[in-house]
């Protein structure tokens, strides 16, 4: 049995003068995975742009690249999709082997170590520090098993960070938000795959949706939700059958991703699956933004 | 004696100290020539020190009559510099070389087309993931499948040095934008000029064939079938270290030089601004490193790019040359596993060898370094090649311990000496060897030929000459290739373009008006600076005063007043700040220019440096007339050029400029009276320095006297010198370009101008009131306002060329809650 939702993620930005061209890349469109079906997905941008086009990345996400050249004081871009998800399930085996296995440079010949490792070196928004390296340390004890090691680390930045929406940027680094021991989803996904990271092993920032329920006794409010992130950590396969396990981990909620989470994209940091960037050629000196999400489930109607 | 046997002599003495021992490129080890050499003994084992000391003196002023400079990093911008010995290369050595190279080529494209395609390398372990995975250079938006590129390099540079018994070995490759063609051209061209006997005794192989093969192979690379494609070379600007090698390859091939500001993405298309419209681009020749080259998908601080190239990119609709993954082969990290990669994707071993280098990501090669550490070189696989340099060995350790995966160790070569000229004669020099191959219809083919280098602190080139097998033998191996006396330079006048045209204009003009101003100020100081009190005296005072209206006043002493204004770059309002801004404004255009240019230059800076090293009064006047000589010799360049838009805003920047110096000129030294005497003297040197004095001595019969002065400065449309002449050429040159109507603001600025000119009578403005001529006084201050006025008008009209991009998030200051 699955859940169903119909997400929409609007973002919206408006200036004090006029934009003459933008062109934008936007990461909107979820991923058809073996736990996740896309029904439908569509982007739309407004004022209608003169080009726009999907492309399969690097990392297999699609990417939206679109481009408005009439003059415009407010762009939207609207993204609209229909999902099936149910809770994914792992290969415990996988999970149980010793973390010190599931370090692509050191088990280079294991089957999906190569591809791994692009999740084990640092990238721009996630440094290995040493910092995050000692953090980690205690959860990382010699020979646990590569599941309980995680979830252990995730217990414990959901313990010892606090949820602060004021705390941070989106160019928050790995050091300020360990320093200020607080930020938003974005920096606790930074913080743990930094801690991953830097004890070897591969992780990597996944990017989409939680479905929230309405306070008791509350009607849900649409557009409410926001768009989330989370971690996903590798553990080969034991037997060498396949690419291995790919853990999913929310430290925010301190849960594993079950079937309450849309997943849009992964890349190794936000750098390589913002839900929307862009350039603009304008003198204007103002912009406001504006985002809301909507992530409602969808009763079956049999 | 001559230089060459000194050299044989001094080189046949046993080494002193720790110097390795080094392979001689002339001399064996038995003291006899090299067989490279042997054919060149007659003439150049003839070379006496004054000859070469001379040709070193050639090369100085030929080089810099070319303008050829070089920044190296930190440094600011130099003359390049060229040492008269080439690298000298016999057929059968090259032979060997060459099919290495080929074959370098053709492998690390491949290299390229699977790390950004099937990644076989890499998930067959040949090369371990790490190694490329973590390099700057592996971009990761081309390595998709939409851009699948099955031949990502089209031109590739290789650094060698010859190890101890004289084999050549790899010590780099260069695939993100090679540079240097330009510089090997250029150094061919000086040599064969300065040294002719020789370069004709040599046969050796020319390179200009090379470049009509670099032209077609870019033209080729078009994707489809284009008739004529277009190809621009994308330069980061007039700062970067290689400028010149980038505006030499653009002139010569004939491609516009243009900078991300002049390209603009459409549809997913590439295009050149142009006035009113756009022209579609074809290839790009990029000299722009890749992180840098597109603010949208890249660094999206970066104004060097073009926003949506990468699109484009992966459209197949432009061809970026190299591609923009190309970069992740300048690496040292892969060199120890390119043997096995040229099995792997060749099928062939691999038939040159790099320097022995080790990369620590694997367990057994960082024992390696770290038990070597004193005696290899620690690099990290990207960024600069001495960035860990000035570590301390324990430094070092506990980086490569820390993150291994990022470093290597190399042996460090002896390379091989050749003599290498310095005042007093020639002492031997290491160097390395720097070789183009670039992809020619289907297969790879090398220069042959170079760029050397001599290693040190004071690194200088060398041309390098391969020499024939035969008298035969077609130059470059390319009978067939196309000559390029075809070639039609497509010229490209983007809004920035037309910018520093309009300022090469106005620097020009205002350069040769400052110039007339401190030669006739520094007579007067000659014959009067010691009489204050008389006559001409205060005639000197008054000119003085008209120039530091301009330039402030600096130093109380004359004569160190006047080296100020001659030669002080940071005073504004001096000459040499005037000459530095034409320099300026004519690097960004240089490709569209003729190099006799450059020959301005060139006299201008051997003034400079002969007024710089003669304390004499009477120097000044010397320089500062040569000076002037080197700016009016650009008259002459801009009179051969094509009448465009280009050349009309050259003429547009000169005639508003002209306007300017002229109107604080008489600011400065005709709205005071003085008495009848000390005016005389001014007005005669106001003449002097409007180049006017010839004109007036033959109307008015050297009656010198306000009105007439006025009325042939001010009014008389024939003169060339004068506001109404200025303004009349002004008007013919807006007219001429493209965004002109008849009536647009700087035509209506400029009408009203003229009027209001012409509205004048010359008895009202030299008409007395009080000390001075208060109509002409209100008259100029007035006009000054409206000329900075046009001048703004024009700028916004023609030369303005829209807002620069930036990143959506720059400046949202506000994120609305819902």
């Amino acid at each position: 049995m699955s859940a169903r939702y119909v997400v929409t993620h609007r973002t919206t930005y408006s200036y004090d003068e006029d934009v003459t061209d933008s062109l934008g890349i936007a990461h909107l469109v979820p991923r058809s995975l073996p736990w996740q079906e896309v029904g439908s997905a569509t982007v739309t941008v407004d004022p209608a742009p003169g080009d726009l086009a999907h492309d399969t990345d690097h990392y297999g996400n699609t990417a939206t690249y679109f481009q408005v050249t009439r003059g415009h004081r407010r762009l939207e871009i609207t993204a609209s999709s229909e999902v099936a998800v149910t809770a994914p399930s792992y290969d415990e085996a996988a999970l149980g082997a010793p973390w010190e296995q599931a370090r692509p440079l050191v088990v280079p010949r294991v089957p999906g170590a190569w591809r791994a490792t692009d999740f084990a070196l640092g990238s721009d928004q996630v440094e290995r520090t040493a910092e995050a390296h000692a953090y980690a340390a205690q959860s990382l004890r010699p020979g646990r098993a590569v599941g309980e090691a995680a979830r252990d680390l995730m217990h414990r930045i959901h313990a010892d960070f606090e949820y602060d929406q004021k705390a941070t940027t989106v160019t928050s680094t790995v050091p300020e938000i360990l320093a200020k021991r607080a930020g938003v989803c974005q920096d606790f996904a930074h913080l743990t795959i930094a801690c991953l990271r830097s004890h070897g092993l591969a992780a990597r920032y996944v990017s989409g949706y939680l479905s929230t329920d309405p306070p008791p006794g509350k009607e849900r409010v649409v557009g409410a939700d926001a768009s989330h992130a989370w971690v996903a950590v590798w553990a080969p396969a034991p037997d060498g059958a396949s690419d291995g396990e790919w853990l999913a981990l929310d430290p925010t909620n301190d849960q594993p991703a079950n079937d309450r989470y849309v997943t849009v994209a992964w890349g190794r940091d936000y750098g390589d699956v913002t839900p929307v960037k862009g350039v603009i050629f304008t003198e204007a000196k103002r912009s406001t933004l504006r985002v809301s999400v909507d992530v409602a489930p969808v009763t079956p109607s049999s | 004696m001559t230089v060459l046997r000194d050299y044989a002599e001094a080189v046949g003495q046993p080494a002193l100290g720790d110097e390795p021992t080094r392979y001689d490129e002339v001399v064996g080890p038995d003291g006899s020539l090299r067989p490279a050499w042997k054919g060149l003994a007659e003439v150049a084992v003839g070379l006496t020190r004054r000859e070469l000391d001379r040709v070193h003196g050639e090369i100085t002023r030929f080089l810099a009559d070319d303008g050829v400079t070089y920044a190296r990093p930190g440094e600011g911008v130099g003359p390049w510099r060229l040492d008269p010995v080439p690298l000298v290369i016999d057929a059968a050595t090259w032979t060997r070389l060459e099919v290495g190279l080929a074959q370098r080529a053709e492998l690390l494209n491949a290299v390229l087309a699977d790390l950004y395609g099937e990644q076989q390398l890499l998930s067959e372990g040949i090369v371990p993931p790490a190694v490329v995975l973590g390099h700057g250079g592996f971009t990761r938006v081309v390595a998709r499948a939409s851009a699948n590129d099955p031949r990502p390099l089209v031109l590739a540079a290789t650094d060698l040095g010859r190890d101890a018994e004289g084999a050549w070995r790899v010590l780099a490759d260069r695939a993100q934008a090679p540079s240097g063609i330009g510089y090997a051209m250029e150094n061919r061209r000086v040599v064969s000029r300065v040294m002719p006997e020789l370069y004709r005794e040599a046969g050796l192989h020319r390179i200009e064939p090379y470049f009509w093969a670099l032209r077609s192979a870019l033209i080729q690379s078009a994707q489809g079938e284009l008739a004529d494609p277009r190809v621009v070379v994308l330069s980061p600007g007039t700062h970067s270290e290689t400028a010149y090698d980038q505006s030499f390859i653009a002139s010569q091939l004939g491609f516009p030089l243009v900078q991300g500001s002049d390209l603009v993405v459409r549809d997913g298309w590439v295009w050149a601004k142009r006035p009113g419209g756009l022209d579609r681009v074809d290839v790009i020749l990029r000299r722009v490193d890749a992180a840098w080259s597109d603010p949208l998908e890249l660094r999206g601080e970066s104004q060097l790019g073009v926003a949506g190239l990468v699109e484009a990119v992966r459209r197949g609709r432009v061809r970026v040359v190299n591609g923009l993954g190309a970069g992740v082969l300048e690496n040292p990290g892969l060199l120890p596993y390119l043997p096995a990669a040229s099995e792997a994707l060749l099928g062939e071993p691999l038939r040159l060898s790099a320097v022995p280098t080790w990369w620590c990501g694997e367990p057994h090669a960082l024992d390696h370094v770290l038990d070597r550490l004193d005696s290899l070189v620690l690099r990290a696989i990207d960024g600069p090649a001495d960035a860990l340099a000035d570590l301390s060995a324990a430094e070092k350790r506990e980086r490569l311990l820390d993150e291994p995966h990022r470093y290597v160790g190399q042996e460090s070569l002896p390379l091989s000496q050749s003599p290498t000229w310095s005042a007093g004669g020639t002492s031997p020099r290491p160097l390395t060897l720097r070789t183009f191959t670039l992809r020619y219809g289907s297969a790879y083919r090398p220069m042959v030929g170079g760029l050397a280098t001599t290693a040190g602190d004071r690194p200088v080139s060398k041309d390098v000459w391969v020499l024939k097998a035969a008298p035969g033998d077609a130059d470059q191996g390319l009978s067939e290739v196309m000559s390029m006396t075809n070639v039609r330079s497509s010229a490209v006048l983007v809004p920035r373009i037309l910018e520093d045209m309009f300022w090469f204009g106005r620097y020009a003009e205002r350069a040769e008006d400052l110039l007339r101003l401190v030669l006739a100020a520094h007579a007067l100081a000659e014959d009067f600076r010691t009489r204050p009190r008389s006559t001409g005296g205060a005639s000197l005072g008054v000119m003085m005063a008209a120039v530091q209206r301009l330039a402030g006043r600096w130093h109380d002493d004359l004569d160190e007043e006047f080296r100020s204004l001659v030669l002080d770059a940071g005073r504004s309002g001096s000459v040499a700040h005037a000459v530095a801004g034409l320099r300026d404004s004519l690097q960004g255009v240089r490709d569209q220019l003729s190099g006799d240019i450059w020959r301005a230059f060139g006299t201008t800076d051997r003034a400079t440096a002969a007024l710089v090293e003669s304390p004499h009064s009477h120097q000044l006047a010397e320089s500062a007339g040569r000076m002037l000589t080197g700016i009016l010799s650009l008259q002459g360049v801009t009179a051969s050029m094509i009448r465009d838009a280009g050349w009309h805003m050259i003429g547009a920047g000169r005639a508003l400029e002209r306007g300017v110096q002229l109107c604080h000129l008489l600011r400065g030294t005709t709205t005071v009276r003085r008495g009848i005497d000390v005016d005389r003297e001014v007005l005669n040197a106001v003449l002097l320095s409007a180049e006017s004095a010839v004109t007036h001595r033959r109307r008015y019969r050297g009656y010198v006297r306000p009105a007439g002065v006025l009325d042939l400065l001010l009014v008389d449309r024939d003169n060339p010198r004068s506001l109404a002449f200025s303004l009349a050429e002004l008007r013919v040159h807006l007219a001429a370009l493209p965004a002109s109507t008849g009536s647009t603001r700087p035509e209506r600025l400029l009408d009203d101008l003229v009027a209001e000119l012409e509205a004048q009578e010359i008895a009202a403005l030299v008409a007395i009131g009080g000390v001075g001529r208060p109509n002409l006084e209100t008259f100029l201050d007035g006009y000054l306002v409206q000329l900075d006025r046009l001048g703004a008008a024009i700028a916004e009209l023609h030369l303005a060329s829209g807002p620069a991009p930036r990143p959506i998030t720059a400046m949202t200051l506000v994120e609305e809650p819902v």
